[in-house]
C-alpha cells in the first residue's frame, strides 16, 4: 500500500491530506486535522460571563462568530433579549467578519491557484490589476479589501481580532454618525476594487475549469445553513436543511440539533465530522446561495443572477463555493453600507440581566456555516461546553471530493502530478478552519 | 536593478492565527520586506534562510517542536509573536492535571503528531531575540517591529493611552464582569467596578479595549515597571491599586486576583508558575 501525504497550506490551521493507494486503486482519502486546541476541555470551571472574552481565541479568523455565539448562549441561559439597536450592531459586526473572511479566502487563499503562483505576494510583478488612487497591485488591492472588513469589526466589536463589544444583553456602545460616515466612505471606495478583482477571479475560474475539464466534485448533497431564506441574516435563529434535489426538508432550532446532526470521530484526525442523519452535507457559501431566494442588495443580486444563468440554482460543483464567496463579499459590503446609513447611537444598546444557572444554545451563521455554542452553567461556572463547528459539517463532503480528485488523477498505478494541485484546490474550496474544528 | 529586500518568514505553531490576521492588516511591510514563508498565505514546505523569523503560537505538539527547532537554524533573528508564543496565554487555562491527561491520552493517534501535555512558550526550547506581545499585537506594533519608527516613544502602560479620568470619590463596593452594564465613556473603568489591569499592562495597543468600555485583560503582558519583579510583588501591587481605588472587600479583591480564568491569569500571569525561569528582559520586548 502506498500513502500519499499532502500538507495543506493557504488554509486556516494545520491539516494534511492522506490518500491511500493499493494496486493502482484509491483505497481512501482522508482530511486530517493535525492539531488539537482543547478549548472544550479547559474552559470547564470558567466563570460563565468570561466566555465571550475566552472563546474568540479559539480562532483568530472566526473570532467574531465565536464571540457572538458565546454571548447568545449565555443570553439563552439568562433569559435576556438584546434591544433592536444591539442586534443591528451585531449584524454589522458579523458582516465585517464575512468581508474579511471571504476576501481572504478568495484573494489570498485561492487566487494563487488560479494564477498558478505560490502566493498573492508572488504576483506583484506579473499581475497588472490596479485601481487608480486606491491600490496599485493585486496583493495590495486584496489586503485593502480585507482590511475594510477588519475595520468594521473594530468599529462594531471594539478589538479588531478578538472583539469585546458584544455583551450579554446587547452591545457595550453605539456607533457615532462621524465614524459610520468614514466607514461608509471606505466601503464605497472598495466596491469597484472588489468588482474588478472578482470579475478577474471569475474569468480565471472559468479558464481553470476549461483547463482541468471539471469543477471538482459536481454531485449533489444535502446543504445546511442558518441564514434566512431572503436577504440572508447571519445573526441566526434557525437551521435549515436542503435535500439533494433542492427541497427544504428540515428546519430546527440550535437546541434541537442532535435530532438531525450526527457527530462521529476518527482515529486519523483531531477533528470529528457531522452528517445529516448519516448523509454527506455541505455548509458554507454554496449552501447559503443554494438556500436563499435573493441576496437583497443590487450588485450582489446581479452576480447571483449571473451564477444562476451559468449554472442554474441550486448548483453543486465544489469550485462554485469560491464564486459564491465573491457574491457574499459584495453583499456584505452593500448591506454594511445600508446599516451604516441608519442611526446607530440613538437608542439603548443593552438591557440588564441577572445571571442564572442552566443550559443554553447560541447560534450564528459563521462564514463557514452554522456555529453553535452550548454551555451548561452551575454556580455561575461552566460545567460543560460544546462547540458545534461549521468546518466539521463539511468534513465528509471534503473527503468525498478528495476521493473524486484522487480517482481522477490516479489511474492504473500512474499518479498524475496535477493531483497535488487538485488536492489543494478541493480543500480550499471548502475554506476549512482547523483551529476551530479540533476538540 | 531592484533593491534586495530583507527576507522574513512566519512560522505558525499551535494558535489561533489571529497574529497572522493582524499582520495582514498592515501593508507597509510589503514595501520593506520580502515575505518568503507563511503557510497561511504561501505554499512552501520549509523555512528558507531569512533575516527575521516570526514565530506565533505555542509548542503543543511534537510537530510544533520539530518545525521550531528546524526553522531557527535558518534565521538571523527570532521573534516570538503574540501571547501563545511568549507565555502560553489563554492555552495556559489547560495547564492543569485533567487537561494534561486529556492531551496525553491522545499520544498514540494514527500518523498524527503527538500532543504534549501542555502548550509551551517557544523560549522553553529556543533562544528568542525579541518579543512582540499582544493577543494579537496590533498591525501598528507589527510595523514597529519590522520597520521601526525612530521617533516612536512608547507610553508606560495602557492606562496612559486610555485617557479615562480616574475619580477619587467614585468607589465601587463590588467588582463585576465586563459583560454587565454600559460604562460611562469618560471615567476610569476601575471607578465603575470593572477589574481593569491597564495600570500594569504594557502600552502600545493604544488602549483599544478600554476606550470602547471593556476592561484591559492584560494581553500585552507586564509593563517595564513590573516585568523584572517577581510574581508576588507584582501581584501585590495590582491588589493595592484595587484597594486604593475601590471599596471592594479585600477578600473579594484577592478572589478576583487569584481566579485562574480572570483577566490577570489569562495573559499577564499566564506562565507565572515558571518559577525557574528568568523574567524576559525588557530590552527585548516590543
Amino acid at each position: 500500500m502506498t500513502q500519499l501525504t499532502f500538507p495543506i497550506s493557504r488554509i486556516e490551521g494545520h491539516a494534511q491530506v492522506v490518500i491511500e493507494v493499493e494496486d493502482g486503486k484509491v483505497l481512501s482519502s482522508h482530511f486530517e486535522a493535525t492539531e488539537m486546541r482543547g478549548f472544550s476541555h479547559f474552559v470547564k470551571g470558567t466563570p460563565a460571563e468570561q466566555m465571550p472574552v475566552i472563546t474568540p481565541r479559539i480562532c483568530g479568523v472566526c473570532s467574531t462568530a465565536h464571540h457572538v455565539a458565546s454571548v447568545k448562549a449565555l443570553e439563552d441561559i439568562f433569559g435576556v433579549e438584546p434591544p433592536p439597536l444591539a442586534k443591528k450592531i451585531r449584524e454589522l459586526l458579523l458582516l465585517g467578519q464575512l468581508i474579511q473572511n471571504q476576501a481572504t479566502s478568495l484573494f489570498i487563499f485561492t487566487m494563487p491557484d488560479r494564477l498558478d503562483v505560490p502566493s498573492i505576494f508572488h504576483s506583484l510583478e506579473t499581475s497588472n490589476i490596479s485601481v487608480k488612487g486606491v491600490c496599485d497591485n493585486i496583493a495590495r488591492c486584496s489586503l485593502r479589501i480585507r482590511k475594510a472588513g477588519t475595520d468594521i469589526i473594530s468599529l462594531a466589536g471594539g478589538q479588531f481580532i478578538h472583539p469585546i463589544k458584544t455583551i450579554i444583553g446587547g452591545v457595550s456602545s453605539g456607533i457615532t454618525p462621524e465614524k459610520a460616515e468614514l466607514m461608509k466612505k471606505e466601503l464605497n471606495t472598495i466596491i469597484p476594487v472588489v468588482r474588478i478583482l472578482f470579475n478577474h477571479y471569475w474569468q480565471l475560474s472559468i479558464s481553470l475549469k476549461d483547463r482541468i475539464g471539471t469543477w471538482g466534485d459536481d454531485e449533489p448533497t444535502f446543504y445546511l445553513t442558518s441564514t434566512t431564506p431572503t436577504k440572508p441574516s447571519f445573526d441566526s435563529s434557525r437551521i435549515r436543511i436542503l435535500s439533494p434535489d433542492g427541497v427544504e426538508i428540515e428546519t430546527f432550532t440550535a437546541s434541537e440539533f442532535r435530532n438531525y446532526l450526527v457527530f462521529t470521530e476518527n482515529e486519523y484526525s483531531y477533528a470529528g465530522q457531522t452528517s445529516y442523519k448519516g448523509n454527506i452535507m455541505r455548509a458554507n457559501s454554496l449552501a447559503r446561495i443554494n438556500m436563499t431566494e435573493t441576496m437583497g442588495t443590487p450588485i450582489a443580486d446581479s452576480y447571483m443572477s449571473r451564477l444562476e444563468r451559468a449554472f442554474g440554482l441550486p448548483t453543486h460543483p465544489i469550485l462554485l463555493f469560491d464564486l459564491c464567496r465573491g457574491i457574499e463579499l459584495i453583499y456584505a459590503i452593500e448591506r454594511a453600507i445600508e446599516i451604516l446609513s441608519e442611526p446607530l447611537n440613538n437608542d439603548i444598546t443593552s438591557v440588564a440581566y441577572t445571571p442564572s444557572d442552566g443550559e443554553g444554545y447560541g447560534l450564528v451563521e459563521a462564514p463557514r456555516g452554522p456555529l453553535i455554542h452550548r454551555y451548561n452553567v452551575l454556580d455561575g461556572k461552566i460545567t460543560e461546553a460544546e462547540f458545534v463547528i461549521p468546518t466539521v459539517h463539511n468534513m465528509l463532503a471534503i473527503e468525498r471530493a478528495l476521493t473524486v480528485a484522487a480517482n481522477r488523477y490516479i489511474k492504473s498505478g500512474q499518479i498524475n502530478l496535477e493531483l497535488e494541485k487538485a488536492v489543494g484546490r478541493v480543500v480550499r474550496a471548502f475554506d476549512p478552519c482547523i483551529a476551530c474544528a479540533t476538540k | 536593478m531592484a533593491r534586495q529586500l530583507p527576507k522574513f518568514a512566519v512560522l505558525q505553531l499551535s494558535g489561533c492565527a489571529g497574529c497572522e490576521v493582524s499582520l495582514l492588516n498592515s501593508t507597509e511591510w510589503l514595501y520593506n520586506f520580502e515575505l518568503v514563508y507563511m503557510p497561511l498565505v504561501i505554499s512552501a514546505s520549509n523555512v528558507p534562510s531569512v533575516d527575521v523569523l516570526l514565530v506565533s503560537g505555542g509548542v503543543q505538539t511534537s510537530e510544533d517542536l520539530y518545525k521550531l527547532l528546524r526553522a531557527v537554524n535558518s534565521a538571523k533573528e527570532i521573534v516570538a509573536v503574540g501571547t501563545c508564543a511568549i507565555s502560553g496565554g489563554i492555552t495556559n487555562l489547560g495547564n492543569r492535571d485533567d487537561v494534561r491527561q486529556m492531551f496525553l491520552s491522545e499520544a498514540e493517534r494514527f500518523h498524527l503528531p503527538r500532543m504534549l501535555p501542555k502548550c509551551h512558550p517557544i523560549d522553553d526550547y529556543v533562544e528568542v531575540d525579541r518579543y512582540l506581545s499582544g493577543c494579537p499585537p496590533t498591525p501598528e506594533l507589527f510595523m514597529q517591529l519590522l520597520v521601526p519608527d525612530p521617533d516612536y516613544v512608547p507610553k508606560r502602560n495602557v492606562c496612559q493611552e486610555c485617557g479615562r479620568k480616574k475619580l477619587k470619590d467614585m468607589k465601587p463596593d463590588h467588582f463585576f464582569y465586563s459583560q454587565r452594564g454600559s460604562p460611562d465613556p469618560d471615567i476610569c473603568l476601575i471607578n465603575q467596578g470593572y477589574p481593569c489591569v491597564g495600570t500594569s499592562t504594557r502600552a502600545g495597543c493604544n488602549a483599544l479595549c478600554t476606550k470602547p468600555g471593556h476592561p484591559c485583560v492584560g494581553c500585552r503582558g507586564p509593563s517595564d515597571a513590573f516585568i523584572d519583579k517577581n510574581a508576588q510583588d507584582w501581584f501585590d501591587s495590582i491588589g493595592k491599586v484595587f484597594e486604593k481605588m475601590t471599596d471592594v472587600p479585600t477578600e473579594e479583591i484577592q478572589a478576583i486576583l487569584r481566579s485562574p480564568q480572570l483577566s490577570l491569569f489569562l495573559f499577564q500571569f499566564a506562565d507565572y508558575d515558571h518559577v525557574n525561569k528568568k523574567p524576559r528582559p525588557k530590552e527585548k520586548i516590543v
